[in-house]
């Protein structure tokens, strides 16, 4: 009888037994199309946006990626669910006069990859070849401003690499 | 950590009550000559039992052995299958599975007079083959600009899987009444080796449990088991002189 007793004391104390665990956000997971921007007349040098508005085609203008100032680099997301994502580059966009919006859609594979448990799985894309990247202009009078692109790999598996470069 | 001091401390208590118990057994002063029996003793895990009752994602069973070889050792075998379910925040698999661990136990504890309690250490040798379903997933995505968190259901199932390991054993093993056998035992399980699933994991085995990022796991076990004297065996007057 004492032997019952201990027993279910014991039952009890592993009854309890579950995950606890967290994604890391230091792990590598869904990764970001990563633009690197050079300035077109010396293709080398790596030159600053200035306000750059970065807006999902179909998004309200609110809902922005955000507005970048001097940085040459940004990461724009993929989504995750559609083998399509376009998005507005809007330069100079607190200016009147030189503001100009260019549209660049990115057509692509998926594929999702296990990473853990405790984050599940993460999708990597693959950039159609050709035609991965399309540009085209909603104002056509005031032409684009990005002068040229290049895509430096079709693979964008991690944020490590630039995925893009913009000449403008 | 946390888990595992429960463990420990669980352990420890049942540990503590068969010592207890040994306590209050009277002595005699003169043993006449000193016979212990020998047999084999077949058991159920209660908890794996249990638990498919009262946790509708698990079914389990584990049938366990041992045989008694020498006064001290054991020849230990388990036997069982799983079919679990988990649901995690990111993940929904499904593991089913058969497992057989053999070994043997080695009986640390000093019997006084015709008691047959043990306090064992021991060592297996698991041996699983299983199936993992993933029935659902999400993608982790740390910037969900597009708002996007879904849940995919998408079936997987990954056939042929095995995995291999081994265990150490502690454990207790107490006589309730005649034959019958109440036992606890905790085990700190060693992956040697494993078939994983493609772009999936084992994430949990059966037999071998839950599986962490390292190659460590944890089990243990509550048994009520039956004994079956085959034979008795008289204790040598050596071994008698050393107490």
């Amino acid at each position: 009888m004492k032997y019952l007793y201990i027993l279910v004391i014991v039952a009890i104390a592993f009854s309890s037994c579950e995950k606890d665990d967290i994604c890391d956000t230091n792990t590598p997971t869904t990764p970001r199309v990563i633009i690197d921007f050079y300035d077109a007349t010396n293709p080398t040098v790596l030159k600053n946006v200035v306000n750059l508005k970065v807006i999902g085609d179909g998004l309200a203008d609110e809902d922005d990626l955000g507005t970048f100032n001097s940085v040459s680099t940004i990461k724009l997301p993929l989504k995750t669910t559609l083998n399509s994502t376009k998005y507005r580059l809007i330069l100079n966009s607190t200016s009147t006069t030189s503001i100009n919006e260019d549209l660049l859609q990115f057509d692509y594979s998926r594929e999702d990859i296990f990473v853990s448990r405790a984050c599940g799985y993460k999708t990597i894309f693959k950039l159609n070849s050709p035609n991965g990247v399309t540009q085209t202009d909603p104002t056509l009078a005031d032409g684009f401003w990005i002068q040229e692109y290049t895509i430096e790999t079709t693979n964008i598996d991690n944020e490590n690499e630039t995925h893009i470069k913009i000449y403008f | 950590m946390k888990h595992i001091l429960k463990y420990i401390f669980s352990f420890l208590f049942v540990l503590i009550s068969v010592l207890g118990q040994a306590q209050v057994t009277s002595k005699k002063d003169s043993i006449p000559v000193k016979k212990e029996r020998y047999g084999v003793r077949f058991g159920v895990d209660l908890f794996k039992l249990s638990r498919s009752f009262y946790e509708k994602d698990y079914r389990g069973l584990e049938v366990v052995g041992d045989y008694r070889l020498t006064r001290k050792h054991y020849f230990a075998a388990e036997i069982g299958n799983e079919n679990k379910t988990v649901d995690d925040d990111r993940l929904n698999f499904t593991t089913k599975g058969t497992y057989v661990k053999v070994g043997f136990d080695y009986n640390t504890y000093q019997n006084w007079l015709d008691m047959e309690n043990m306090i064992y250490v021991g060592l297996r040798y698991g041996v699983s083959s299983f199936s993992q379903t993933r029935n659902s997933y999400k993608i982790y995505n740390p910037n969900p600009y597009f708002g996007e968190e879904l849940t995919l259901i998408s079936e997987k199932k990954f056939n042929g899987l095995s995995a291999q390991w081994l265990e150490v054993v502690v454990g207790v093993k107490a006589k309730l009444f005649n034959n019958v056998y109440a036992g606890f035992s905790f085990r700190l399980n060693r992956l040697i080796s494993q078939k994983k699933p493609e772009n999936f994991d084992n994430l949990y085995i059966p037999g071998f449990n839950r599986t962490y990022n390292g190659d460590f796991g944890v089990g243990f076990n509550y048994t009520i088991s039956y004994f079956l004297p085959l034979y008795k065996s008289t204790v040598k007057v050596k071994e008698k002189k050393k107490k």
